[in-house]
C-alpha cells in the first residue's frame, strides 16, 4: 500500500481570512476555537471550500475531540442542574464534528470518518485512506488531525503526573492524499506499521530503511509538546524534509503509553 | 474476496447476551422503563437502561472491582467476549478490534467534574482516567485477549457501523485475521440531558415511523460481530457483502427532507454488492422515533425502492437508541434474522407518517426466509452508513 | 414594547453569538429564519431557552412557536401577552 500527499497544511500555515475559509457565518458562529483551527487548516489546506468537492474521502482524526465545548455542556449540567441547557456545546462536541463541518461547507457527499484512537489516532485515519486507495474506492483524500488544550485538561494530566518531563500541546495538520503521483506531489508514503513492541533505532532502520539516505524521526512528538495527535505534526515536517531534498524519512513514535506506529516517507523522484 | 461473520455478541436493556435478547424481542417485551434506576439524573424520562450496576458488571465479568471500568468498557467486554466465544476463536492468529464508542468514559467522567469544578485540586483522577474514547478499547482488548491491530471510530450514532467498515478492509488487506467490530455506550447524564436540550426525546415510549411520533429513548449496550476472510471461515452466519458511509451534507444535527445521505448509503451498499433494491428482504431501520429522522429516512426508502419497499422496521422501541452502539447491535440482530429467518416487529406503530404512508413490520414474524438484510446508521454531522448482510 | 424588543435584540446577539451584529442592524420585523437573520433549528431551541430564561415564558411545542419565532416584534408580543 502507497499514497501520495500533494499538500501538508499545519493551523501555523492559515493564512487567509477565516471569513474566506468558512463563508458560511451561522456555521462559523456556533465553533469553538479547535473547530475553527481544524477546519480553516482543512479548507486552507484544500484551496478553498470549491475545491472540498473534489475529494472522495474525508478522513479525520482527534484524541480529545473538541473538549471545550464537552466541558462547557458538562459544567451547565452540573452548575444548571439539568434546567435549561444550551444545545449548542453538546452538538458541537461529537467527535466528527470537524468533519461533518468540513463536508458541510462545500456539500460533499462522501466518506466522512472519525478516528479516535489516543497517539495512534492520525496514523489510523491515513491507514484508513491507504485501504481506501488501494481498493480503488478513492482518488483524492484529505486527512486531518486535531486536538485542543484546555486549562481543565491542562491541569488533570498535571495530576496525574503527565508534565514531569514534557509540556503540553495541541494542533491542526490537513493532508491532500492522492492515488496517483500528480504535478503537486511532494513526497508519498510507502510504509505504515503497527508494531506490537517498541522498537530501537537501530531496528526502526533495519527494518524499513531503503537506502543510506535516511533521516529517523525517532519520538521528535517532544519537541512539540504532549498531545494525542502530535505525530500529525512529525508527518508534517517529515514531508518539510523531503521538500527540501531529503530522499526518505522514517518517523516512528510511541507515546501515550500505547504501541509505537511507524511512517516511511519517501521523495517522488 | 468474501467476508464473513463468525461471531456476535451483545448486551442491552434487554439483557445479558445475544439469546436473552432474542427471547425478550421474540415475546415482545421492550427494554424500555419509565424512569432510569441506575444512572444519576433528574431526568425522569424513559430509558433503555441495563438493569446491572457498574459493581455488578465487574462481577458478573470477574473483573477486580479496583479497576474501576467505565460503564461503557464493562458493555463492550461482555459483548466482545460474547462474540469471541461464538466464532471459536484461534488465539495464535492475529485479533484485531474496531471499537466505537461516543461517550467513552463519561459516566465516570461525570463523577470527577461534579468535584473537580469546585475545587480543581478535588475529584479522583481514576473517574477521568478513561474519559477519552480509546480508553474503553483498550480496557475491551486488554480483557478479551485481542492480540492485532486495534483503533476506535466515533462518528456520533452511526460510528459502528463505520467500526463494521474498517473491520472488513483490514481483513481484505491482511492486516488481522479476525476482527471484531461493533461499539459500546453507556448512558450517561451527558447524553440524556444533550438530547433533552435538542427537545428530541420522548417523554413516553417512543413510534418509531408512527404519524404521533415524538423523539427517542435513548439505551445502552454494546453489539459486536467477529468477522473473517472467507476462505479462512468454515463455518459462517452470513456474508457482509455490502457497505457504504455517505454524508447528508445538510445540517449539523437535522437531516435533509430527501434523505439524501440515507439514499446513498443504501444505494451505494446495494451498489458494492451487485445487488438491485427488489433483492433486499429486510431492512432494519435507524428510525429512533424523532420526526425527522424517520420523515428522511422514508424518503428514502421511497427513492431507493420505489412502491416495493421491503419489510422493515426499528427495533430501537425494544432497545433505547444505544447511540454509538446501535450499529453493532443492529448489525448482530440483522445477522441473526438470516440465521433464524425471523423479522422483528417495529413496536408502538399505528399510523402511518401521512406524507409517506408506510407501514412498518408490526409483528414478530418467524418462519420466514430471509437471505439479505440492509441495515441503517446515521448520525450527526450528515453520518450516514448502511451495511447489507446477505446468506 | 421598544425596551423589550432591544433587550431581546441584545439577548439574540449575545446567546447565538451573532458575529458583527449590532441590535440596530437587526429589523425587528425581518423574519428571523431563512433569509432574515439567517437562524436555523437549533437557533430555535435557543431562542426557548432566552424565552424561559430571561421572561419565564415557555414555549414547548413547535405549532406554538412558528407564528411566535416570525420575527424579533412576535417574539417581543408573545412575552408581552405571556409574562406572568
Amino acid at each position: 500500500m502507497k499514497c501520495y500527499i500533494d499538500r501538508v497544511t499545519t493551523e501555523h500555515d492559515v493564512v487567509t481570512d477565516i471569513k474566506l475559509l468558512i463563508p458560511d457565518a451561522g456555521l462559523r458562529r456556533r465553533m469553538s476555537r479547535v473547530i475553527k483551527s481544524a477546519v480553516t487548516t482543512a479548507v486552507e489546506c484544500v484551496g478553498g471550500i470549491e475545491n472540498i468537492g473534489s475529494y472522495d474521502a474525508i478522513i479525520t482524526a482527534t484524541g480529545w475531540g473538541c473538549l471545550t465545548d464537552s466541558e462547557r455542556f458538562l459544567r451547565n449540567i452540573i452548575v444548571d442542574k439539568e434546567q435549561l441547557l444550551n444545545p449548542t456545546p453538546f452538538i458541537q462536541s461529537t467527535f466528527n464534528t470537524v468533519g461533518g463541518q468540513i463536508a458541510l461547507l462545500n456539500h460533499n457527499h462522501c466518506y466522512n470518518v472519525t478516528y479516535v484512537n489516543r497517539s495512534h489516532s492520525f496514523e489510523d485515519a491515513l491507514l484508513d485512506a491507504m485501504m481506501r486507495i488501494a481498493d480503488g474506492e478513492s482518488e483524492n483524500i484529505l486527512v486531518g488531525a486535531f486536538d485542543e488544550q484546555t486549562p481543565s485538561q491542562h491541569r488533570i494530566m498535571e495530576r496525574m503526573g503527565i508534565f514531569r518531563n514534557i509540556n503540553d500541546g495541541e494542533g491542526a495538520v490537513f493532508a491532500q492524499i492522492r492515488a496517483h503521483r500528480s504535478a503537486e506531489s511532494i513526497a508519498q508514503v510507502t510504509a505504515i506499521d503497527f508494531p506490537a513492541h517498541s522498537l530501537s533505532k537501530q531496528e526502526c532502520l533495519e527494518k524499513f530503511a531503503t537506502s543510506e539516505n535516511v533521516v529517523l524521526m525517532y519520538n521528535t512528538y517532544t519537541l512539540h509538546g504532549l498531545y494525542p495527535t502530535v505525530s500529525a505534526r512529525c508527518f508534517a515536517e517529515a514531508t518539510r524534509l523531503i521538500q527540501n531534498g531529503t530522499k526518505e524519512v522514517i518517523v516512528y513514535n510511541e507515546y501515550f503509553g500505547a504501541t509505537p506506529t511507524v511512517l516511511r516517507i519517501q521523495c517522488v523522484g | 474476496m468474501g467476508i464473513v461473520v463468525t461471531g456476535v455478541g451483545m448486551i442491552s436493556a434487554l439483557g445479558v447476551g445475544v439469546d436473552c435478547n432474542l427471547v425478550s424481542i421474540r415475546k415482545g417485551l421492550s427494554g424500555i422503563s419509565a424512569t432510569p434506576k441506575i444512572l444519576k439524573t433528574g431526568n425522569k424520562l424513559p430509558v433503555g437502561e441495563l438493569q446491572m450496576t457498574n459493581d455488578e458488571l465487574h462481577k458478573l465479568l470477574t473483573i477486580q472491582p479496583q479497576e474501576h471500568l467505565s460503564r461503557t468498557a464493562l458493555l463492550g467486554i461482555w459483548a466482545v467476549r460474547e462474540a469471541l466465544k461464538n466464532a471459536n476463536v484461534d488465539y495464535s492468529k492475529r485479533i484485531g478490534l474496531v471499537s466505537s464508542t461516543s461517550v467513552g468514559g463519561m459516566d465516570l467522567t461525570e463523577h470527577f467534574f461534579e468535584k473537580f469544578i469546585e475545587d480543581d485540586k478535588a475529584g479522583r483522577l481514576r473517574d477521568v482516567r478513561m474519559h477519552d474514547c480509546a480508553a474503553s478499547t483498550d480496557a475491551i482488548a486488554r480483557h478479551c485477549g485481542i492480540n492485532g491491530y486495534r483503533t476506535t471510530i466515533s462518528t456520533a450514532c452511526s460510528s459502528a457501523a463505520n467500526a463494521v467498515i474498517t473491520g472488513a478492509k483490514l481483513l481484505k488487506h491482511n492486516i488481522v485475521d479476525y476482527v471484531v467490530v461493533g461499539g459500546s455506550d453507556a448512558l450517561s447524564a451527558f447524553t440524556v440531558n444533550g438530547f433533552k436540550s435538542l427537545m428530541i426525546l420522548d417523554e413516553k415510549h417512543c413510534r418509531p415511523f408512527d404519524e404521533s411520533r415524538a423523539g427517542l429513548n435513548l439505551g445502552e449496550g454494546a453489539g459486536y460481530l467477529v468477522l473473517q476472510r472467507e476462505e479462512d471461515a468454515p463455518l459462517y452466519y452470513c456474508h457482509l457483502s455490502g457497505y457504504a458511509n455517505r454524508n447528508d451534507a445538510h445540517h449539523q444535527t437535522a437531516s435533509s427532507a430527501e434523505g439524501n445521505g440515507a439514499y446513498l448509503a443504501m444505494a451505494d451498499a446495494l451498489k458494492m454488492a451487485g445487488m438491485s433494491p427488489e433483492n433486499v428482504d429486510y431492512i432494519n431501520a435507524h428510525g429512533t422515533g424523532t420526526g425527522n429522522n424517520d420523515a428522511s429516512e422514508s424518503a428514502a426508502f421511497i427513492r431507493l425502492f420505489g412502491n416495493n419497499i421491503p419489510p422493515f422496521s426499528s427495533t430501537k422501541a425494544f432497545t433505547g437508541h444505544t447511540l454509538a452502539a446501535a450499529g453493532g447491535i443492529e448489525a448482530v440482530l440483522s445477522v441473526m434474522a438470516i440465521k433464524t429467518g425471523c423479522l422483528y416487529p417495529n413496536l408502538n406503530f399505528n399510523t402511518p407518517i401521512s406524507a409517506y404512508g408506510l407501514t412498518p413490520v408490526c409483528k414478530y414474524t418467524d418462519c420466514t426466509r430471509v437471505d439479505s438484510v440492509l441495515t441503517n446508521s446515521f448520525g450527526f454531522g450528515g453520518n450516514c452508513s448502511s451495511l447489507l448482510f446477505t446468506r | 414594547m421598544e425596551q423589550l424588543i432591544q433587550e431581546l435584540k441584545e439577548h439574540l446577539i449575545e446567546e447565538l453569538n451573532l458575529e458583527e451584529i449590532t441590535p440596530e442592524d437587526i429589523d425587528a420585523e425581518a423574519p428571523l429564519f431563512g433569509d432574515g437573520l439567517g437562524l436555523d433549528s437549533i437557533d430555535a431551541l435557543e431562542i426557548i431557552l432566552i424565552l424561559e430564561k430571561y421572561y419565564g415564558v415557555k414555549l414547548a411545542n413547535s405549532a406554538e412557536a412558528k407564528p411566535v419565532f416570525q420575527s424579533v416584534k412576535t417574539l417581543a408580543e408573545y412575552i408581552m401577552k405571556n409574562r406572568g
